[in-house]
């Protein structure tokens, strides 16, 4: 299927020790700048630092996605879904948390008409069960699916259009008011994370860091990862997964669990964002947000770990700057962007300059080969 | 004018109320026998009596001779009515006079008598007296009117303002003359009015087979009005036997409605998937074709119902006269606008991307939200407007209360048309060979000299210009704005993941089974049950066919 991507390439090691060194500068650098010196011109004030902190949660999101399309060759146009799930999960955490600790009753109480909090939100006020249900939670889904999709052999568009149908289906529901987390209002009017003020200045740097922390070692370790003979087989996979079958491997559990991998991971993003931004709601499941991810992807360069982060972070903060005056044009330009990478640049932008050297030699060559 | 008088305490006026009092007696019992009965025909001494009656200016009798005039139509047809009707008109307008025994109707052109219409010259019409008309008689006069008016009125039109009127003043009706109108009525609207009050009116009857009769009139037309009247009018009857035919006709009903009922919800099932199937026919051409998932099939759809759009508003300034027909004027033009907006996708985006048909879901989805968007910056995002004509509004009333709406036929009318049009496509033309030697292998139809390129784009405009039917096809039905397509989109995959690529039949299975899934389950769980439902279930199906219900047999 995937015959476009250059077989069996990693990354270009460069270019990944070049994102994992800037990671590495940030993690370093944020809680200096964003702390002691945020006063100062060389410092970073909190509204910086929580928006790159966002860019963070979504360059964890792209490599994700990256991971199961990139590596696996299976494009999921639900990583939405896992997002959501982890900042609906971390946001029952704060409301809960909030209300038996601080004793401030949430807003959903109030319009979901409740006394109290239902019982499927148990526990919710500990830190360590929530963040166990982080990882279980989209893992199970992701096992359960994944599993009667690839033992079927759904593949290719129908496995993408209908991890997309699931997402939009989510959403439905969850904008309904008696599915009972929060309709179409969401959850909002959060607190304290781990005991500490949710709007402190600390919080919001803490809360960066630990979202470039997080992106990083996810960096490092999926890096290594596909390195490894496991990586190696799924890139096998991907490209021909038919050949494997008959050389005697067993296809599926490869993929279910990068498949899962992916998930958890996107569930961890998507709880380290919802904090940094105060609200969630079903929106988040929307197709165009799962869409958005893939196009992350896309521009960055699937296949390539780095590739998926230089592209959220491009794409991402190309958003937050335009659609502070324009947020009209954000669509026409997200299209524009999209078009211009699929017909132009097929492995995104670290294609750049590979198509510009082609350029160059078919100028040179006036005799081309026919493909 | 005499009750009137009543309250009056002044001697003088008390002399004429007892005058009054004779002269009332006297013409109500010995002069016409004296005067008018002696040589006339029989229905003429009916008239002489009614005319008694209504000038005697007691309540109770006149109202009884309003009861008998609107009746004059059952045995004496329509001369009778056309008298009758006369005699009420005249005593609605006060130009009835009564006295010395006899009654004249006071016209512009001089008196006439009342009973033979002829005129008079010997009779000072402004020297008698006119009878009192109080409100609840005008309320029965009114009503007698309507009544005759049934059998004397020739446009049908008036016939049924009458009816209709009657149905709500049913003073003057009768189970007998309803009865009478509705043998000589040959307009089905009127019928149709006339049937049912006749019923209501001899369930009050007073003989019980009478209203058995009407029970089982009632219960012949089975609609959930006609079986609430059965209902109320059983609760409150003592008959055994018309309580039974009373129970009997509900049961009848209640199947006949629930019937009715299965049939309306198939009815609109078949209609979404009429819409369904128009658009998932083009995605399953282009999938099975090309292997390309276009994700703007749903903004193709929008499309197609904002080309209706311009239609209606360019007829609308050019031929206003032909604006009733533009729905069927834009039958083409849809599916041109659609299918041109496809070509070039087509020829700008997809055909790079052929290879790779993952990155054409980004690519159509791209295109999907540069279509949505364009539509909201140059048209807005309000629904449109659409004009309604004749043909799709209203419907024919089938069983129960199922009426097959016009408006959900022309929607499966297309969708047949269009079905019919690609099966003699693909099955007949060059054009079809070639996608079907394409959609089979492709390498050996390009070596065959197919151009496979051409047929692609030829392909994937046909496919485009079916979802413009599609949004021709519901723009009388679902409201049309920029972001219409995206609630369709969903279930026209799942169609096509359900019917199997490139199978004309298993679009058709799949559309109607996922249209009809929507429309039993919406009514109960709701519409996102509906989609939940729908999606569980074709990934399950998936799980036992992966390729679809229809797909071809081989391997892949």
């Amino acid at each position: 299927m995937a015959h476009d991507q250059t077989a069996a390439r990693v990354d270009r090691p460069l270019l990944f020790r070049i994102v994992a060194g800037t990671l590495f500068v940030l993690l370093v650098s944020l809680p200096v700048l964003g702390g002691p010196l945020s006063g100062s011109s060389a410092g970073v004030s909190p509204y910086v630092a929580n928006i790159i902190g966002q860019i963070a949660t979504f360059a964890l999101l792209a490599l994700a996605l990256d991971l199961i399309w990139g590596f696996g060759g299976i494009l999921s146009l639900g990583h939405g879904l896992f997002f959501a799930m982890g900042g609906y999960l971390i946001a029952m955490h704060m409301l809960k948390s909030g209300y038996v600790y601080g004793g401030v009753t949430p807003d959903i109480m109030t319009f979901m008409g409740w006394s109290e909090l239902p019982s499927y939100w148990a526990l919710f006020e500990s830190f360590p069960y929530v963040m166990l249900l982080i990882l279980v939670v989209p893992g199970i889904l992701a096992f359960v699916y994944g599993y009667v999709s690839f033992r079927s052999r759904v593949s290719g568009v129908y496995f993408a259009i209908i991890t997309q149908a699931l997402t939009y289906v989510a959403m439905l529901l969850m904008f309904r008011n008696d599915t009972g987390f929060g309709g179409n209002n969401g959850m909002t009017g959060f607190t304290t994370l781990v005991g500490i003020d949710i709007g402190a200045p600390s919080m919001v740097v803490g809360l960066a860091t630990t979202s470039v922390l997080v992106l990083l070692v996810a960096f490092l370790a999926c890096g290594a990862l596909m390195r490894s003979p496991f990586g190696r087989l799924l890139i096998a996979i991907r490209d021909d997964e038919a050949r494997l079958r008959f050389l005697g491997y067993d296809t599926l559990w490869p993929k279910l669990a990068v498949w899962c991998l992916s998930g958890v991971l996107a569930a961890i993003a998507g709880a380290l964002y919802v904090p940094q931004v105060g609200i969630i709601n079903p929106r988040l499941l929307s197709p165009e947000v799962s869409i958005e991810i893939a196009v992350w992807v896309a521009l960055g360069g699937r296949g390539a770990l780095s590739g998926a982060v230089i592209g959220a972070a491009i794409i991402s903060a190309l958003k937050f700057w335009l659609t502070g005056f324009v947020p009209e044009l954000w669509p026409f330009i997200l299209a524009g962007v999209i078009l211009l990478v699929v017909t132009l640049l097929p492995n995104g932008l670290l294609d750049l300059k590979l198509t510009f050297l082609r350029r160059a030699s078919t100028r040179k060559a006036s005799a081309r080969p026919a493909e | 004018m005499q009750p009137a008088y009543a309250g009056c305490t002044f001697p003088a006026l008390h002399l004429d109320l007892i005058m009054l009092f004779f002269r009332r007696t006297l013409a109500r019992f010995f002069i016409p026998l004296l005067l008018i009965v002696a040589s006339m025909p029989a229905h003429a001494q009916d008239r002489a009596a009614i005319l008694t009656e209504i000038c005697s200016g007691d309540f109770a009798a006149q109202q009884s001779a309003l009861g008998q005039l609107a009746s004059a139509g059952v045995e004496q047809g329509e001369t009778g009515a056309s008298w009758a009707r006369t005699i009420v008109d005249a005593f609605e307008g006060r130009n009835l006079r009564c006295g010395d025994g006899m009654a004249v109707i006071d016209g512009d052109a001089g008196a006439v008598m009342a009973g033979t219409l002829e005129p008079v010259t010997n009779v000072d019409s402004a020297s008698l007296d006119a009878p009192s008309v109080n409100l609840r008689l005008r309320a029965v006069a009114a009503s007698a009117n309507a009544v005759l008016r049934l059998f004397t009125e020739m446009e049908a039109a008036e016939r049924l303002n009458a009816a209709n009127y009657i149905d709500q003043r049913r003073e003057a009706a009768t189970g007998t003359n309803i009865g009478a109108a509705l043998e000589r009525e040959t307009d089905p609207d009127v019928r149709a009015v006339l049937i049912t009050l006749r019923a209501s009116l001899l369930m009050s009857d007073d003989d019980p087979t009478n209203r058995i009769v009407a029970i089982e009139a009632i219960a012949e037309d089975a609609t959930l009005r006609n079986r609430t009247m059965i209902a109320e009018a059983i609760k409150t009857e003592t008959d055994a036997a018309v309580i039974a035919s009373g129970e009997a006709a509900l049961a009848d009903i209640d199947q006949t409605l629930a019937i009715g009922q299965v049939l309306a919800t198939l009815y609109a099932g078949a209609s979404y998937a009429s819409v369904l199937f128009l658009a998932a026919l083009g995605l399953a051409i282009i999938f099975g074709l090309m292997g390309v998932i276009n994700l703007a099939q749903g903004e193709l759809i929008m499309v197609g119902a904002y080309a209706a759009w311009f239609t209606q508003e360019a007829i609308r300034v050019t031929v206003p006269g032909l604006l009733d027909y533009y729905l069927i004027i834009a039958i083409p033009i849809s599916f041109l606008v659609a299918a041109l907006v496809g070509l070039i996708m087509e020829v700008l985006v997809i055909r790079r991307l052929y290879d790779r048909p993952l990155m054409t879901l980004l690519a159509t989805w791209a295109i999907s939200i540069l279509l949505i968007n364009t539509v909201r910056v140059t048209i807005g995002s309000q629904n449109l407007e659409f004009h309604q004509p004749g043909y799709v509004a209203g419907g024919f009333p089938i069983v129960g209360d199922f009426i097959m709406t016009s408006n959900r036929l022309f929607a499966i009318a297309i969708a047949v048309l269009a079905f019919v049009a690609v099966v003699v496509v693909l099955r007949k033309s060059l054009f079809g060979m070639n996608v079907r030697a394409v959609t089979q292998n492709r390498s050996m139809a390009g070596a065959v000299g197919i151009d496979t390129r051409r047929t692609d784009m030829m392909a994937f405009a046909l496919g485009s210009g079916l979802a413009g039917l599609a949004g021709l096809a519901l723009s009388p039905l679902y409201n049309v704005n920029p972001g219409m397509g995206t609630g369709f989109i969903v279930d026209s995959f799942m169609v096509v993941v359900l019917g199997g690529v490139g199978s004309l039949i298993g679009a058709i299975v799949a559309a109607f089974g996922i249209g009809q899934i929507n429309v039993i389950i919406e009514p109960i769980y709701g519409a996102v049950a509906a989609k939940v439902f729908v999606l569980l279930m074709v990934i399950v199906f998936i799980q036992w066919r992966p390729e679809g219900l229809f797909a071809p047999k081989g391997r892949r």
